[in-house]
């Protein structure tokens, strides 16, 4: 038992001693104690560093709202978290942990000379600094800022845990389980409504489990709390959910709420997911999320030691922590006194109570008296003594027109200090609900809400426990009743409640020098008050700007302690009230929520989808090395083994052009177009002429937006007068079904016509090479493969090792080529049938980057590739493909736009490097006149650019300013190494005429 | 996430399940070759961006399929009403009414 | 006729107990996306040999058909494999009376049953619909994490998916993991 651990006294386990270690030192703490009750219960206020100053830091709070005591935690393997709040850290044995933002150590941290030059980190320091003289920047500034930025450590290797996801839908969904919550949700659920509770501690109860003394209808709190939780447990339509944070109200009554599932484990069960989000609508919603206490901002209210009051009423009553041996209390509020008379009674001596209000409570001021605890109403703390941990205050008399009398010293080795409460609205905030300051009770209140939402008890303003039970207990059965179910508000008694009151205050008065003054508003980013009238000072009038220049309620904690007293400072130093500076906005997430949890199952193999055709097995088992387009895997190039890419990829497109390749072109987007008015459709979607396409022939069809540039393009088959095959571009498909279906729904919805997509129906064998009709010919029945029966952009049905077919003739290589479409089911044991039938002429796989460069030896396009949404089919060399008699098409009219006729537009070409040995960057800069000053004249760039093995030397295709014009032409590419010289040229590298294609 | 009425299923799935498709009530010119180039880019380009109510066609793309109208608020986001393609631009006081 | 490789044949996932969680691939059949006018749906029901359910979400089963209503044209239909020829031949005969479009989707996609007492809880993973207000017998089109899927309740604890065989292993992937969190109760 230490010093600080009062036996017997609250919710932890005495009987069940946990150890862990805080910067390598093993302490002792009790099951159900968090890191900072477990820390304090053995006398360690110290655990870290402040950002900006480096000053030593203590436990402020309780909960979640922790602006200092940030540690970081870790469990071995990978596991490591900087950043974890102290207060809601559940100790394990075992757990290891550490205190950040200093060195060598927490208690000679080096750092802390920043806090004797304060004066150089005042608002806006960032902007001021730094300014000057400007050589400093590289070599002094930013090394120095990026060596002072961030908080924590962050983890060095993969996290090692899953996360999980999962949807929720209720009818009622409670946020808080504090005495609003628990009697909201009894309400709702008593009606028969799916109830949602969900509570960020590892209990339910809130503020109930540091509240001794009141009876509840008769019951003591802790009574009521067991009953009124088994009640809800054995409800079938309730579900309870601890350690599950609300961190965002979304739109239509959809939350995400982080549940922790095994961070507090000892041992962590295998496979189960760390944390889940669930995303949650709820039919209505009730906010009973209560309310957190506001420091009170004087010097020196940053040492360790110094707590809120209503936390050390929380560690004592809840964790049977005492905060110190000796308190001394400052207070603006009654609550203060009850932390102190709760210490008092537990054997902690409480040496003053110092209130700013001259007025207290007779009922108070006899508890004090009867404690034994000195009163001083009417005074002022203007400082506090001591270095890493807190030993005196400074406390003064301010008389009746405001002068602060002398200072009298008041030994303590813990104040607690309390400014108030402050409802929390955060999440009623995401929903926009617009928030009314009360002008009387000096805090903003819930307004009218956008949502379907309640708020209810502390953080409605209903502080007192029978009012907030009352407003809890109505907001259920309102939700309920709102939601379709019958319900009645019960009503409560509470005996034995203390009523409380304050005043709101900002920075206490002072003796001394408020310039000098070290009065903290934000403690996490280490703002103090006198940095908010700087910035006020300096012509910031607007919150939204003082918070960014002075960087309070910025931090991970959004403020929860600190923006409403620094709202009334501020309001104060532009001398208008509180309302009309108005609020920040706070934002989700509530917390700091994992990325992990975002992320869920997004992660590893099922980070996104990866699509995989049904070759894709086999090119896996044959040594493929893959490439991402769009959501599909595709094989890239299949190097035998000692090969590299260069020359895998030159020996496929040897063999293909001299004999045989084969290729996985089942990606390829497929549309089948099917009705009487099929034609028409095409007629209008595409450029190109379809009304006279014979059936079993293939076209070339091209794809405009309306802005006349190409979209889309792809080979396309006419099956029967009423039946279209349509091909896509594989990053295509679903974008070219869409703007289909779009022009086919609202535009032309007389057309009898329909759209199905057929893309995963298909597997799609491309085979390419002087041998390609040899090799299928014995494999065919029911189609004449002869050049006459079967030309160049035919497509005919029959089947092909017994498996039914579309086969196409076409060729995206210059070569002889066939696309063999079977069922996808059988597109790998045809494949398999095809490789092995090819053998005698080296039948050889390839990837994508061949398939890439054949095409470009043959001036074909890939769009998206050398076009970017700017190219006009001209622009391509494609007006051929535009059907010039035909009326109308999608995108035709652009076409004649005086900016789309310019002769000097950005139009496709070839480039031949005039070193035949250098091939080009794809994206490189083309210039006309290498030797012009820089900036350059860029007139074009590289869309394309390879080695051809076929013709021994690079080729690329680009686009350039009226290119075609510029023909034979020599143009500068500007490289890395060097500027490389090459002559404009036609795009067609090989086979112009076409001989081998139609053979 | 947004909840949307779908027309044409009647019933309110999540916002996932549809995709934003642009302002409604732009009808393609039956015959575009008849328009001036000033006329074509407005029909192109041309916007109307409201701050307030805002008529807006969506697709219930992973449901139904379907291509719909909408009339939202850009300020608060939120749906007044939903209706099928084709129908005509409802009134201020048809708005006012379906708003839930 | 060659060998077909079955995407997801002989993967299982199960959880211990009887009747909570089986998931597993659905033997083929003869699929088809059939879109059809309003006034021919009587035409195309006798074509069918069942009656095409007239909602959006509906579905009607005679014998071993089944249709599925997934938009105000469209349906799938489903059938035994060896029907598919007859079910091909007797819609285009019609086609000059009653155009519409008949598309073989066989190969497209995967079936997948989810079954038992934790089907609901595992499709929630990562389907966003409110499965509490979907009555047995009815199907959807939408969404599982980042695949569309058709979602077709069976019985109050048994549903079918429907997805392109290109995500399917992405859905399996999810209903795994979920899986593995029903089994160990977290």
């Amino acid at each position: 038992m230490t010093a600080y651990r009062v036996s017997g006294r609250g919710r932890v386990d005495h009987d069940r001693p946990v150890r862990f270690t805080f910067n390598g030192k093993t302490f002792e703490g009790r099951k159900g104690d968090t890191l900072a009750s477990a820390l304090l219960a053995n006398g360690v206020h110290l655990v870290g560093r402040s950002f900006k100053y480096h000053r030593p830091r203590g436990i402020l709070s309780a909960g979640s709202e922790e602006p200092n005591a940030l540690v970081g935690v870790s469990r071995g393997d990978g596991r490591a978290e900087p950043n974890t709040r102290a207060t809601v850290l559940e100790i394990f044995d075992g757990l290891n942990t550490a205190s950040q933002n200093h060195w060598p150590s927490l208690k000679r941290d080096v750092g802390a000379i920043n806090d004797a030059l304060y004066m150089l980190f005042s608002a806006g320091f960032y902007y001021k600094t730094f300014m000057w003289p400007k050589s400093f920047w590289n070599k002094v500034y930013e090394p120095f800022i990026r060596g002072a930025a961030g908080l924590g450590k962050s983890p060095s290797v993969p996290d090692p845990d899953t996360y999980a996801s999962r949807y929720a839908h209720c009818d009622v969904l409670v946020v808080g389980s504090g005495p609003a919550g628990l009697a909201a949700a009894t309400e709702a659920a008593r009606s028969g409504a799916s109830v949602m509770l969900v509570d960020e501690q590892a209990e339910l109860g809130g503020s109930l489990l540091g509240e001794p003394g009141a009876d509840i209808n008769g019951r003591p709190i802790s009574d009521w709390l067991e009953e009124t939780k088994a009640a809800l447990a054995a409800q079938e339509n309730v579900t309870v959910l601890t350690r599950t944070t609300a961190i965002g109200y979304y739109h239509d009554n959809f939350l995400g709420l982080c549940q922790r599932l095994t961070d507090h484990l000892e041992k962590l069960p295998e496979g189960a997911p760390r944390e889940r989000m669930w995303r949650v609508r709820a039919r209505q919603v009730v906010l009973a999320q209560g309310a957190i206490e506001r420091p009170l901002v004087f010097d020196g209210n940053d040492r360790p030691g110094v707590m809120l009051s209503g936390s050390a009423r929380t560690f004592l009553n809840r964790y049977g922590v005492k905060a110190g041996n000796r308190a001394a209390v400052v207070t603006a509020h009654d609550s203060a006194w009850l932390a102190a008379f709760d210490l008092a009674e537990a054997g902690v001596k409480v040496a003053a109570i110092v209130d700013v209000r001259s007025n207290a409570s007779d009922h108070l001021l006899k508890r004090a008296k009867a404690l034994d605890i000195e009163v001083l109403s009417g005074w002022t703390v203007t400082g506090t003594g001591g270095r890493l941990r807190i030993s005196s205050i400074r406390a003064n008399p301010v008389s009746g027109s405001g002068k602060v009398g002398p200072a009298r010293k008041i030994a303590c080795d813990t104040l607690l200090m309390c400014g108030g409460w402050t409802p929390s609205v955060h999440l009623f905030s995401h929903t926009k609900g617009k928030l009314d300051w009360n002008e009387e009770r000096q805090m903003f209140l819930p307004g009218a809400p956008t949502e379907e939402t309640r708020c209810a008890g502390a953080g409605n303003g209903a502080f007192g426990l029978l009012e907030a039970m009352t407003e809890g207990a109505s907001a259920g059965a309102g939700a309920a009743t709102d939601a379709g179910f019958e319900a009645k508000a019960s009503t409560y008694q509470v005996d034995g409640e203390v009523p409380c009151a304050g005043v709101g205050v900002k920075e206490l008065p002072t003796d001394r020098s408020s310039s000098r003054a070290r009065a903290f508003v934000d403690f996490q980013n280490d703002v103090t008050a006198k940095d908010i009238r700087l910035a006020v000072r300096e012509g910031f009038l607007s919150i939204e700007h003082i918070k960014r220049y002075t960087t309070t309620g910025m931090a991970t904690d959004q403020g929860k302690t600190s923006n409403m007293n620094g709202l009334a400072i501020a309001s104060d130093a532009v001398k208008r009230p509180s309302p009309a500076v108005g609020l920040t906005t706070f934002r989700p997430p509530y917390t700091p929520t994992t990325f992990g949890a975002f992320a869920g199952y997004n992660r590893g193999d099922l980070f996104e989808v990866t699509r995989r055709t049904a070759i894709d097995s086999w090119a896996e088992e044959n040594g493929a090395v893959f490439e991402p387009v769009s959501l599909w895997r595709r094989a890239w190039y299949f190097p035998r083994p000692g090969e590299d890419m260069h020359q895998a990829v030159a020996r496929e497109c040897k063999a293909t052009r001299e004999s045989l390749g084969m290729f996985d072109a089942s990606t390829l987007g497929k549309i089948e177009i099917v009705g009487p008015d099929a034609a028409e459709f095409m007629n209008r979607m595409y450029t190109n002429a379809w009304t006279k396409l014979a059936p079993g022939r293939l076209r070339y069809g091209l794809l405009l937006g309306e802005d006349g540039f190409i979209r889309d393009d792809g080979v396309i088959g006419r099956l029967t007068a009423d039946r279209f095959h349509v091909t896509t571009t594989t990053g295509g498909a679903a974008r070219v079904l869409a703007m289909m279906e779009d022009y086919l729904q609202t535009e032309w919805p007389e057309l009898k016509v329909w759209l199905t997509s057929t893309t995963e129906q298909w597997a799609v064998i491309a085979l390419n090479g002087p041998n390609a009709r040899k090799l299928i010919e014995p494999l065919v029945e029911g189609i004449d493969l002869s050049n006459e029966a079967f030309p160049h952009m035919s497509v005919a049905e029959g089947t092909i090792c017994g498996v039914p077919t579309r086969l196409f003739r076409v060729s995206f290589t210059g070569e002889l080529g066939f696309e063999v479409n079977v069922p996808a089911r059988y597109g790998r044991s045809v494949w398999q049938a095809l490789n092995e039938a090819g053998q005698k002429w080296g039948i050889t796989p390839y990837g994508t980057q061949t398939m890439h460069v054949l095409r470009a030896e043959k001036g074909y396009i890939i769009v998206g590739q050398d076009t970017d949404g700017t190219l006009t089919p001209d622009d391509a060399g494609l007006a051929w493909a535009i059907g010039k008699t035909k009326p109308d098409f999608v995108g035709k009219r652009s076409l004649t736009r005086p900016d789309i006729i310019d002769p000097n537009r950005k139009q496709l070409v070839g480039l031949v490097t005039r070193d035949p040995k250098v091939v080009l960057e794809e994206g490189a800069q083309i210039v006309a006149n290498p030797g012009q000053p820089t900036p350059m004249k860029m007139i074009g760039h590289v869309t394309s650019s390879y080695w051809s093995e076929t013709l021994g030397r690079s080729i690329a295709l680009a686009v350039v300013e009226g290119g075609r014009a510029r023909e034979g032409q020599t143009v500068h590419v500007p490289m890395p190494d060097r500027t490389h010289a090459a002559a404009i040229a036609g795009m067609v590298f090989f086979d112009p005429d076409g001989k081998r294609l139609n053979a | 996430m947004l909840l949307i009425r779908c027309p044409y299923c009647a019933a309110e799935r999540p916002e996932v399940e549809f995709v934003y498709a642009g302002e409604a009530h732009i009808a393609r010119p039956s015959d575009p070759s008849a328009l001036t180039d000033e006329q074509w880019k407005n029909h192109l380009f041309i916007r109307t961006n409201p701050r307030g109510a805002h008529f807006e066609r969506w697709r219930h793309l992973h449901g139904c399929g379907r291509f719909f109208n909408a009339v939202r608020d850009t300020v608060t986001d939120k749906f007044a009403m939903t209706y099928r393609a084709g129908l005509p631009r409802p009134t201020a006081s048809e708005i006012k009414e379906a708003r839930p | 006729m060659l060998q077909e490789h079955r995407h997801l044949e002989g993967r299982r996932i199960a959880t211990q107990g009887p009747g909570v969680l089986r998931v597993e691939r659905i033997e083929d059949c003869a699929r088809f996306s059939l879109r059809v006018a309003d006034g021919n749906i009587a035409l195309a029901s006798k074509a069918f040999g069942c009656d095409l359910p007239r909602t959006i979400g509906a579905t009607s089963d005679s014998g071993a058909r089944l249709a599925l209503c997934l938009g105000p044209d469209e349906w799938q239909l489903l059938a035994p494999l060896d029907g598919r020829d007859a079910i091909e031949a007797k819609f285009a005969a019609l086609y000059p009376k009653m155009p519409h479009s008949l598309v073989d989707v066989s190969h497209r996609e995967v079936g997948i049953v989810v079954e038992g007492t934790g089907a609901t809880l595992a499709l929630r993973s990562a389907c966003p619909l409110d499965l509490r207000d979907m009555a047995v017998a009815t199907v959807t089109r939408t969404v599982f994490d980042k695949a569309q899927i058709i979602l077709f309740r069976e019985g109050e604890n048994r549903f079918r998916i429907e997805v392109w065989q290109s995500f399917a292993d992405h859905v399996w992937g999810i209903l795994q993991a979920a899986g593995r969190e029903i089994e160990l109760g977290i």
